[in-house]
């Protein structure tokens, strides 16, 4: 190639700057976009999201099962000792379950006859974890169902014990849980015998501290945390876990849920709780579509048995 | 008849985004799900460095911006300040490529923790002047000199398994200039 006087060289590094000036400005201004309107841009990234990453579950499927068994493999050793530790539990809790049920029959005969109804809309549907959140500083999983199976922001996410967090963010197939471990959760609760109400605030520790307390003189470790429906953001009573003081004499909460390995997560249905926001409703209600005009159904014990199972577990 | 070095430029474009999706993909795995554990190294920072550092020519500016703006996506970090960081972090080595290509490696060790260290402390002004909520201090230490330390092995890794190395002396780019 022949090289003129003016070489295309000589434009080449002014004009390369200004492109590359632009590309940074592009970004930043994304990032303002973000700053500005975060809801919008978080949607745009739950759609992205929700657009890219089913798409390789074929690959996060055996992956994460290899890793699982490896570490399989490390505790191999100790299996037979768990084998049996395990089996003398099992006999234990045969013994907890035939008072469990015999209890559950005695509530649901008392519930009968007092005509209690506890919160039937309280169905699940159970999603299963298809990624974590990547990132060593942010506690979140992602669930493959999403508004495509009904699931609304701000339900509550919890495993067969538990409760895990709450959903954030959903896209048409899936839907993101913020852990209760992450440093921008928090779940007011209530401390069970006490009947103390707190907050419960994550700080991308193991067992998230209380806040909030009143007397945490009245709080002894052990305690059980469930939470307390404040806010009308989480059902109430779902269990949470059991108080313990920090070596900081911090109080904190060991969670119930087992969050070494989150596999399957049961997101609760929730209807919002209704909220009086403006008198004139109570005055004259504006039914939109009256689904049932009639007495009330009659209380549904069944579907709170997952709840009462649960409660005596803890 | 395509020209070879062009094909290995465009080889080790593909290669970056490939690696790049599988170290997203690899810590995205939901296999720890506990907090409170020290965050390894950001792998793709370093090997981005790595190679702008060795190979200018391999990474144009926005490639990078691409593949990291996904990973802030995928990360769940704000979009486009990292990438954005990044990109002026790359454009810094490579406006001075000419410069640093008869450095040791150690000297060059140092630059690059230079650069990761403004790089994180631009970061973390900019979430000040935003009022964003800042990560814990240490962490994010930790992580930043977990990087450094990872560094030397992205580059050793590069070299051996990837075919990233400085050009020699007569080597010329695709378009038949001299590095």
């Amino acid at each position: 190639m022949a090289k003129k006087a003016a070489s295309p060289e000589d434009f080449a590094r002014p004009v390369r700057r200004l492109l590359v000036g632009l590309l940074v400005v592009l970004l930043l201004a994304i990032f303002l976009f973000w700053r500005i309107d975060s809801p919008r841009a978080e949607r745009i990234r739950a759609e992205i999201i929700d657009r890219v990453l089913p798409g390789f579950d074929w690959v996060f499927l055996p992956v994460t099962k290899s890793v699982e068994m490896l570490r399989g493999f490390q505790s191999y050793t100790a299996l037979y000792e768990q084998n049996n530790e395990l089996r003398q539990e099992l006999q234990k809790m045969r013994a907890w379950k035939e008072a469990a049920l015999q209890l559950e029959q005695q509530n649901a005969r008392l519930l009968d006859l007092n005509q209690v109804r506890l919160d039937p809309k309280l169905t699940h549907v159970t999603g299963v974890v298809l990624a974590d959140s990547g990132s060593p500083f942010r506690q979140s999983v992602l669930l493959n169902v999403g508004a495509r199976d009904g699931l609304r922001d701000g339900w509550a996410a919890m495993d067969g014990i538990g409760l895990v967090g709450r959903i954030s963010g959903v896209g048409a197939r899936t839907a993101r849980v913020i852990l209760l471990t992450d440093a921008s959760s928090r779940v007011p609760v209530v401390v069970q015998p006490s009947g103390q109400r707190a907050l419960l605030t994550g700080d991308n520790s193991i067992a998230p501290p209380l806040d909030f307390l009143e007397k945490p003189d009245l709080i002894r470790p052990g305690d059980r945390v469930v939470t307390s429906g404040d806010g009308g953001m989480l059902p109430a009573g779902l269990l949470v876990g059991s108080v313990a003081q920090g070596p900081d004499r911090r109080l904190r909460v060991i969670l119930a849920a087992d969050y070494e390995r989150l596999e399957f997560l049961r997101v609760l249905r929730s209807h919002g709780l209704e909220t009086i926001a403006d008198p004139g409703r109570l005055v004259a209600p504006a039914p939109p579509s009256a689904s049932f005009v009639g007495p009330m159904p009659a209380p549904r014990p069944v579907v709170t048995e997952g709840g009462a199972a649960e409660a005596s577990d803890g | 008849m395509v020209d070879p070095a062009l094909r290995e430029i465009w080889q080790h474009r593909a290669i970056y985004v490939a690696v790049a999706a599988g170290l997203i993909l690899l810590r995205l795995l939901p296999v720890n799900t506990t907090p409170g554990r020290l965050p390894g190294p950001d792998l793709l920072l370093c090997l981005t460095l790595a190679w702008v550092q060795r190979r200018p020519d391999y990474l144009p500016a926005g490639l990078v911006a691409a593949v990291i703006l996904a990973e802030d996506l995928f990360m769940l970090r704000p979009p486009g300040l990292w990438a954005a960081l990044t990109v002026l972090g790359a454009e810094f080595l490579r406006s001075r490529a000419a410069l640093t290509r008869e450095l040791s490696f150690l000297m060059e060790w140092l630059l690059i923790a230079a650069v990761m260290v403004v790089l994180f402390l631009a970061g973390r002004l900019a979430h000040a002047v935003m009022f964003l909520p800042q990560i814990g201090f240490g962490y994010a230490t930790a992580q930043v000199l977990a990087s450094i330390l990872a560094y030397p092995l992205v580059v050793g890794l590069s070299r051996v398994a990837l075919g990233v190395h400085k050009p020699g002396m007569g080597e010329v780019d695709a378009r038949g200039r001299r590095f």
